[in-house]
């Protein structure tokens, strides 16, 4: 063989060495990175026809959502582990100070006793429902088609988890001024009996049993989520703050930071999948299909809410604007 | 300071499980995903993680160790490591990033499938943790190799190697897919992070740390370091299951899981380890050798796990034991005779004082491996290059997809352990991967080693082209010997000397 046949050092790998162009750290790390669509009649190395095959085949590979290359798609914000860590850890250090300066002048002792009732009703219960949003998230992250989405639901799941620790945290928190309100007690009981909370329990356990990949993507980003970030992040912290709970008001303002990056990195998804024909459709149509029960959801909680009579409906535009932005 | 402490509020965070009623208990938790084996939900329930770790906790630390191992990198750029290193230590580096960088991001979607699937809710939060790891054991081992690959064209392998039927990689997929990815939870939780994790890589990676240091190869020493106290934590989620297991009487099963595990470990570890430790490491940086690693950091330490969970010795623990004096020199031969099949340079090894050193560490080594060895060097020596090349493919083996093969000699003891299943012949190396194929023959039947797809004419032309060109190796990636056969030219001067 001559010198010419034998392939030479590349700069970064070969896979990406096509481009000509010096790769970041990003799609160094990030592209290309599963292993698990290179043959489509097994994902993993076994018999093809074993149960875990046939589900990624027919969950992931013949969703109706269709695209020739998703290892094209980008995260807006290119988050690696390492920054991921980086940012979250700044945020993590400015809520643990809220937490700090908040408890220093004795904030919960000034909260009414009434408000408190509605925070045990209305608020703590909103950890099993953000631990629903973990467990889809990882449900996404494990069956997403591209490494680049893969993490953006991972990340999406840690930061659930972040929410819901929030949540312990004030749960505990307020358990020590309000004894006698039910403060982790009567968490389980509200989320699986109080009226409030059925809708949002009933779209999450479908959105969570729901195996199609991109319909579950859509279900959770696009519909469920935006519906509980509207109401238990924007609406409930603004009657927090008319409440005098300023504390809860910071805090979903920190997590609603979390949600935009979500909503980011999913908007980005979407308009890449618009380049083929027939996904729009698609997407509206599972969008249609979603809706209702998370209307449903996002008036029962807004009933409950105490006299703000236009809850339901702020918290619904909000998120038809979202959808909107999509560009469907 | 006036924030609670972390375990004033850890349980709430894991007192997430609740009683769906919108869709069924088994909807919401499938049984074939989260490997739940019929026990009810209060006893998922009692699982108490041992490691426990809060999001804030996870997010600071996680930077600090980054921090770290980034910083340590970064210093060291300009520091002529790979200039400077033998020839066998790159080697070591290549076969590892190649063999694990993508199965460590392939594991965060098994810790997704627990995150999700599992039905403890500790379980699922030490998960999601576990999760975020595996994307961090992934993106570390693929950005620090990447520096290497404009010296190099072997280290594009560090992220190609997955993409391809090279045959190290098709066994590794193989074991990484039976044992991460096509189970469901609490099979994972067994088999990943106690078996494998606990068992096998938590160890071995302070081992791998040790001998980087050894070789003077600060960066990697250091990001071994720090991955294995990422796996020391995330290991964890295993062992409480077992205690579950066994109180709702499903011992069997999760001895079954376990023993499964540890043999496709070991397989695995005696065609990478072994020949990294035993072989490739330069002869005065070995501290221990193979054998004498694993009897002391896997043997009597996973023993002790398992008798501590209430599990057994897998019934084929003293097959195991026997083979820890001769696999690896086998797998070792082979690589390096079939050493144009992988995507780095086998170091042979086999200098009269590393032969001296391993007949000292595996008494009889010379009269068994050492003839084998005889004859390549003799064929080298005599100029005969052609004949220390293979024309033939070794049979290899249906379940762990690596050549069969046993200690050489007068007492030549390779046998194959054959199976009909439903009209079709397989074979294997030991009873060991005879026994896991039976466990669960569906699983494996329609899999085709790198051999049934040659026999099927899916590798052409039938020759060993064909099969470079079916593994994605072209000249410049192949492997050869890792120090250009200079130790057959000590030799030749070894041998002159005495007969001066």
């Amino acid at each position: 063989m001559s010198e010419a046949d034998v392939l030479k050092p590349l700069k970064t790998w070969s896979h990406l060495a096509k481009r000509r162009r010096k790769p970041s750290e990003y799609e160094i790390v990030s592209v290309n990175i599963l292993y698990n669509t290179r043959d489509a009649s097994a994902p993993y190395d076994l018999d093809p026809n074993i149960p875990m095959n046939q589900w990624y085949k027919k969950f992931r590979d013949q969703t109706a959502l269709k695209h020739d290359d998703w290892n094209a798609f980008r995260d807006p914000y290119e988050l690696v582990y390492r920054t991921y860590n980086m940012l979250q850890d700044g945020q993590e250090t400015y809520v643990q100070g809220l937490f700090n300066q908040f408890n220093e002048r004795e904030h919960d002792k000034a909260l009414d006793p009434q408000w408190a009732g509605t925070l045990a009703r209305l608020y703590t219960p909103a950890r099993y429902l953000f631990h629903t949003l973990q467990m889809a998230s990882a449900y996404i992250q494990q069956m997403s088609p591209a490494s680049t989405i893969t993490n953006c639901a991972a990340f999406q799941s840690a930061d659930s988890l972040r929410w819901l620790s929030h949540t312990a945290y004030r749960t505990k928190e307020l358990s020590l001024t309000f004894t006698d309100k039910g403060f982790g007690a009567d968490e389980r009981k509200y989320w699986e009996t109080d009226p409030a909370w059925q809708g949002f329990r009933e779209l999450m356990e479908k959105v969570l049993t729901t195996w199609d990949w991109a319909e579950a993507l859509v279900a959770l980003n696009l519909v469920a989520k935006p519906a509980i970030e509207e109401t238990l992040l924007r609406k409930f912290g603004d009657v927090a703050r008319h409440n005098g709970d300023t504390l809860l008001g910071m805090l979903t303002d920190n997590q609603l930071l979390d949600a935009t990056r979500h909503r980011t990195w999913v908007t980005a998804l979407v308009k890449m999948t618009l380049e083929k024909p027939g996904n729009a459709e698609v997407i509206k149509g599972w969008i249609a299909k979603w809706e209702p029960l998370a209307e449903k959801a996002t008036q029962a909680f807004c009933a409950a809410l105490p006299d703000v009579p236009d809850a339901a409906a702020t918290a619904t535009q909000g998120r038809h604007d979202f959808q909107r932005s999509l560009g469907l | 300071m006036a924030n609670l402490g972390r375990l004033d509020w850890y349980d709430l965070a894991r007192t997430t499980n609740w009683t769906p009623t919108y869709v069924q208990e088994d909807e919401l938790f499938p049984p074939q995903m989260s490997g739940s084996m019929g026990i009810p939900m209060p006893a998922w329930e009692s699982y108490d993680e041992p490691y426990k770790q809060t999001y804030p906790e996870y997010v600071r630390i996680q930077r600090e160790k980054d921090a770290g191992a980034y910083s340590v990198k970064a210093a060291l750029e300009r520091s002529k490591m790979f200039e400077n290193a033998d020839p066998g230590w790159l080697s070591v580096l290549k076969a590892h990033f190649g063999a694990i960088a993508r199965a460590e991001y392939s594991a965060s979607t098994a810790e997704a499938r627990m995150a999700r699937f599992g039905k403890a809710p500790g379980m699922r939060n030490m998960a999601t943790m576990g999760m975020l790891d595996e994307i961090r054991h992934g993106q570390i081992q693929l950005f620090f190799p990447h520096e290497h690959c404009a010296k190099d064209r072997q280290f594009d392998w560090a992220h190609k190697a997955y993409d391809t039927n090279e045959w190290a990689i098709l066994a590794s997929r193989h074991m990484f897919d039976d044992m991460m990815t096509t189970r469901g939870a609490v099979d994972v939780a067994l088999m990943l992070t106690f078996a494998f994790e606990t068992g096998f890589t938590n160890m071995q990676f302070l081992g791998l740390a040790a001998d980087a240091a050894e070789a003077g190869d600060w960066t990697f020493s250091n990001l071994i370091s720090s991955v294995q106290t990422d796996e020391s934590r995330h290991a964890q989620i295993g062992g409480p299951l077992v205690a579950i297991l066994i109180e709702n009487g499903k011992k069997a099963e999760a001895q079954k899981m376990v023993d499964i595990g540890i043999w496709r470990a070991w397989k695995l570890f005696s065609v990478l380890t072994g020949p990294m430790m035993d072989y490739y490491t330069p002869l005065e940086h070995r501290k221990q050798s193979f054998k004498e690693f694993m009897l002391e950091w896997i043997v009597v330490q996973f023993e002790r796990s398992l008798i501590d969970l209430g599990l057994d010795k897998p019934w084929f623990w003293d097959q195991f034991l026997e083979e820890l004096d001769y696999q690896h020199h086998g797998m070792h031969l082979g690589v390096w005779f079939w050493r144009p099949t992988v995507w780095w340079n086998p170091a042979a090894g086999v200098s009269a004082e590393e032969r001296a050193w391993l007949e000292e560490k595996y008494p009889g080594w010379n009269a068994t491996w050492g003839t084998n060895w005889d004859v390549i060097t003799d064929n080298l020596l005599a100029g005969k290059k052609e004949l220390s090349y293979p024309e033939t493919l070794p049979v290899v083996c249906n379940m762990c997809q690596l050549p069969i093969n046993a200690t050489p000699g007068p007492a030549w003891k390779v046998r194959d352990f054959p199976l009909e299943y439903k009209g079709r012949s397989y074979h294997f190396c030991s009873e060991g991967c005879q026994w896991c194929f039976k466990q669960e023959p569906e699983r494996y039947a329609g899999h085709l080693s790198l051999i049934d797809r040659f026999l099927a004419g899916m590798v052409q032309p039938m020759n060993l082209a064909g099969g470079l060109k079916y593994m994605s190796l072209e000249p410049g990636e192949i492997g050869d010997d890792a120090h250009n056969y200079a130790w057959v030219e000590k030799i030749r001067t070894d041998r002159q000397k005495d007969a001066a």
